[in-house]
C-alpha cells in the first residue's frame, strides 16, 4: 500500500516540479482531445440533424408504405379493411394515411389556396413532426365537430398569429363550408414556404377536402422490417389477386445507413487528430526521458526498482493526460453545445440532443490511452538505463 | 560478525570486473580484489583516474556485479540477487555521495533529501518531511531547506548530498570523490562532517579519492593501481603520489 501511495506522491511531485514542461505537453493533449471530442460531438450532432430531417421526410426507421395498384382502382372500402386487418394481425400500433391535396382557407386578406396533408394521428410520430406552438392531434380530435388543423408558420402568419390558447378558428369555404380550429403550429421547412396545413382524415371528410393520392404507412421495428415487408406483401397480394400489391420501406435507412460514410469520415478525421496529439506527446516524453536519464540513475542508486521507475514514468504521463483529457472534453462540450454552433450544424433540429456521452468518454479514454502509450515507451527506455552510465550521463 | 564484534557488510573475494570493448578486446578493470568492509570501518581507496576506483565503488554499492569472484553483501551472494532485490537492499543499506553532488535540479534541498524516502516503507515514508528536515539540521542546512541547489554553494550542495545519502540511516556510506569539486577548506569540512555522521550512526564509510589528504583521514587505506588493490599503511598515505 505504501509503495502505491509513494509512487503516486512521487508522480505528483514530478508534475509539480516540471509544471512548465508538462503544461506545454498537456496543452497539446488537451487541444487534441478537445478537437477529437468536438469532431465526434459535431459529427454526432450533424448526424442527428440529418437523421431527424430524413425521418421528417421519409418517416422513422423503419416505415413501411403499403401500395396496391392494378388495371383498375382497388375498392377503397376493401383496401381500408385490408390495412386495418394487417395492423391487427402483425400487432402494429403506429400507422397513418397520408395524402396531399389543396384547399381554400379564409384569411383576413381573402381566401388562399393551401397545401393540405390529410393524415391520421400516427403521422406526427412517424414523421417526427416538430411543433413550434400548441400540440399535434390527439386520438379524439377526429370526433370534433369543428375539425382541428395543425398549420405551418406561414399559414399562422397569414391568419394573424392568433393566441392558440383562445382556440382560434379559420373558415374553409367550398361545397361543404366548415370552420376549423387551429391547435398547433409547425415550422416552415424552408424560407418563403407557401402556407400549408395538416388535417385528420375524419376532419377532411367532414369539410369535403378530398384526398388525391393516398398512401398508408406503418412504423415497425427495424429488426423485423425485412420479415414484415415480405409477410405483408404476401398478405396484401393474397387479398388483391390480379393487382400488384407491395409493402416497401420508405425511410432513409431502407438501403443501409446513408450517414455511415459521414460517420466514417468524421471518425477518420478524429483518429488523425488524436494521432497527431499522441505523436506530439510521445515526442515530448522521449525528449524528457533523455533529459532525465541522470535523474533516473540517481533515483535507482537510492533503491528505486526498475518496476518503480517504469510505473513512475507511466503514472506521470497517465495522471497528466487524464487531467488534460478532462479539460479537453470540457472545452469540447462548451464548443459543441454553443447555441451558435448547434444552430449551424443541425439547423433542422428544434431541440438539440445532449452532448453525446460516447464522444466525451472516447475523448477521455483516448487521452488516458495516449498517456499510457506516450508513457510506456519512455518508461521502457528509462528502465533499460544502466545505473552507472546514467549517473555519469 | 568478527572477533571485534563488527558485522561484515561487504566482502569481496578474488573479484574481477572486465568489459568487452567495441573492437572485441577485453578490458580488465579490476583484478583479484579482496576486500572486507565491516560496520564502523572508515576506509579510503586511492588511485589514479581510470584505475577502476568507481567500478569498485559500484560493486560495493550493488550497482554492478563482478565478472568473476565472490561478492557477498550482508552475507548474501550478490550474483544470486535479482535486480529488484539488489535495488531494495541498496536503498535500505547504502548511501551514495557523488563527486558532482548529483542533486536533482528544480527541487529544493529538502525535496532532494526526501527523495530516497520515497522508496522506504511505513513510518519512514509517512514521516519523510520530518526525517529529512532533521537530517538537514544535522548537516547545518535547516535554514536553507527550501533553497534550490543552484542557489547553494558547492560546499552546501555537497552537505545536502550527504544529508540525502544518510537520510535512510544506511549501514554503508560510499563516497565517490566527495571533495573533488570543492576547494581544500570546504573539502576538509565536508570530510569531517561525513566522518562525524558515519561515526555517530556506526555506519561504514568507504571513500574513493585521488586526494591523499582525504585518504589520510580514514582508518584503513588501500591503493588501487591498474585494477589491483593493495593495503597501504595509513602513516604512508600522506606520502603517496596518487
Amino acid at each position: 500500500m505504501t509503495g502505491f501511495i509513494s509512487t503516486l506522491v512521487e508522480a505528483w511531485q514530478e508534475l509539480r516540479i516540471n509544471k512548465v514542461r508538462i503544461l506545454l505537453a498537456l496543452l497539446g493533449v488537451a487541444l487534441s482531445v478537445a478537437a477529437l471530442t468536438s469532431v465526434v460531438g459535431v459529427g454526432s450532432l450533424a448526424r442527428e440533424g440529418m437523421k431527424v430531417q430524413s425521418e421528417r421526410n421519409g418517416g422513422r426507421v423503419a416505415t413501411l408504405s403499403l401500395n396496391v395498384s392494378g388495371p383498375a382502382m382497388p375498392d377503397p372500402v376493401k383496401l381500408e379493411k385490408a390495412y386495418q386487418g394487417i395492423q391487427q394481425r402483425y400487432g402494429i400500433t403506429t400507422s397513418t394515411h397520408a395524402s396531399q391535396t389543396q384547399a381554400g382557407f379564409q384569411f383576413p386578406r381573402g381566401v388562399t389556396t393551401v397545401n393540405v396533408t390529410i393524415v391520421d394521428v400516427g403521422y406526427g410520430i412517424i414523421h417526427r413532426v416538430p411543433l413550434q406552438q400548441g400540440s399535434w392531434f390527439a386520438a379524439d380530435d377526429g370526433k370534433r365537430l369543428a375539425p382541428a388543423v395543425v398549420v405551418s408558420e406561414a399559414f399562422y402568419n397569414q391568419a394573424g398569429r392568433p393566441n392558440l390558447t383562445t382556440h382560434p378558428t379559420v373558415s374553409i369555404p367550398g361545397d361543404q363550408p366548415a370552420t376549423a380550429v387551429m391547435i398547433g403550429v409547425v415550422p416552415d421547412s424552408y424560407p418563403n414556404m407557401p402556407p400549408s396545413a395538416f388535417i385528420l382524415t375524419e376532419g377532411a371528410a367532414m369539410t369535403g377536402i378530398k384526398p388525391q393520392m393516398s398512401e398508408f404507412k406503418m412504423w415497425v421495428g427495424e429488426e423485423q422490417a425485412g420479415a414484415l415487408t415480405a409477410a405483408i406483401t404476401a398478405d396484401l397480394q393474397g387479398q388483391f389477386p390480379g393487382y400488384y400489391a407491395q409493402a416497401s420501406r420508405m425511410d432513409y435507412a431502407a438501403y443501409g445507413d446513408p450517414l455511415a460514410p459521414v460517420q466514417l469520415v468524421v471518425g477518420g478525421v478524429a483518429g488523425l487528430v488524436l494521432l497527431l496529439g499522441a505523436v506530439g506527446m510521445l515526442n515530448i516524453s522521449m525528449v524528457t526521458v533523455r533529459y532525465r536519464v541522470r535523474e533516473i540513475g540517481i533515483r535507482r542508486s537510492f533503491g528505486a526498482t526498475s518496476g518503480r521507475i517504469f510505473v513512475g514514468v507511466m503514472m506521470e504521463s497517465v495522471v497528466a493526460t487524464a487531467v488534460a483529457g478532462l479539460a479537453g472534453v470540457m472545452l469540447a462540450v462548451a464548443v459543441v453545445k454553443h447555441p451558435w454552433i448547434e444552430s449551424r450544424v443541425a439547423p433542422g433540429l428544434t431541440e438539440y440532443p445532449a452532448f453525446p456521452i460516447d464522444a466525451a468518454l472516447m475523448g477521455f479514454g483516448a487521452a488516458v490511452l495516449v498517456g499510457a502509450l506516450a508513457g510506456a515507451i519512455p518508461a521502457l527506455v528509462a528502465v533499460r538505463v544502466k545505473v552507472i552510465d546514467a549517473i555519469r550521463f | 560478525m568478527d572477533e571485534t564484534g563488527k558485522e561484515t557488510l561487504v566482502s569481496l573475494r578474488s573479484v574481477t570486473r572486465s568489459v568487452r570493448l567495441p573492437d572485441d578486446q577485453q578490458l580488465n578493470i579490476l583484478r583479484g580484489i579482496d576486500l572486507e568492509v565491516r560496520s564502523g570501518d572508515h576506509t579510503s581507496i586511492v588511485g589514479r583516474s581510470g584505475c577502476g576506483k568507481s567500478t569498485l565503488l559500484n560493486l560495493l554499492g550493488l550497482l554492478d556485479i563482478p565478472t568473476s569472484g565472490e561478492l557477498e553483501f550482508l552475507g548474501q551472494p550478490a550474483d544470486r540477487l535479482g535486480n529488484n532485490a539488489r535495488a531494495r537492499l541498496r536503498g535500505s543499506t547504502v548511501g551514495f555521495v557523488f563527486q558532482q553532488f548529483n542533486l536533482l535540479p528544480g527541487r529544493s534541498a529538502l525535496d532532494n533529501v526526501i527523495t530516497p524516502l520515497f522508496y522506504a516503507k511505513g513510518k519512514e515514508f509517512w514521516r519523510r518531511r520530518e526525517i529529512a528536515m532533521d537530517m538537514l539540521d544535522r548537516v547545518g542546512l535547516a535554514a536553507r531547506a527550501n533553497t534550490l541547489p543552484n542557489m547553494l554553494s558547492g560546499g552546501e550542495q555537497q552537505r545536502v548530498a550527504i544529508a540525502r545519502a544518510l537520510v535512510r540511516r544506511p549501514r554503508l556510506i560510499l563516497a565517490d570523490e566527495p571533495t573533488g569539486a570543492l576547494d581544500v577548506e570546504t573539502g576538509q569540512s565536508v570530510m569531517a562532517l561525513l566522518d562525524t555522521v558515519a561515526t555517530e550512526t556506526a555506519a561504514a564509510l568507504v571513500t574513493i579519492t585521488h586526494d591523499t589528504n582525504v585518504a589520510a583521514l580514514a582508518r584503513a587505506c588501500y591503493r588501487l593501481d591498474s585494477g589491483v588493490l593493495s593495503p597501504l599503511p595509513v602513516a604512508e598515505t600522506a606520502g603517496v603520489s596518487a
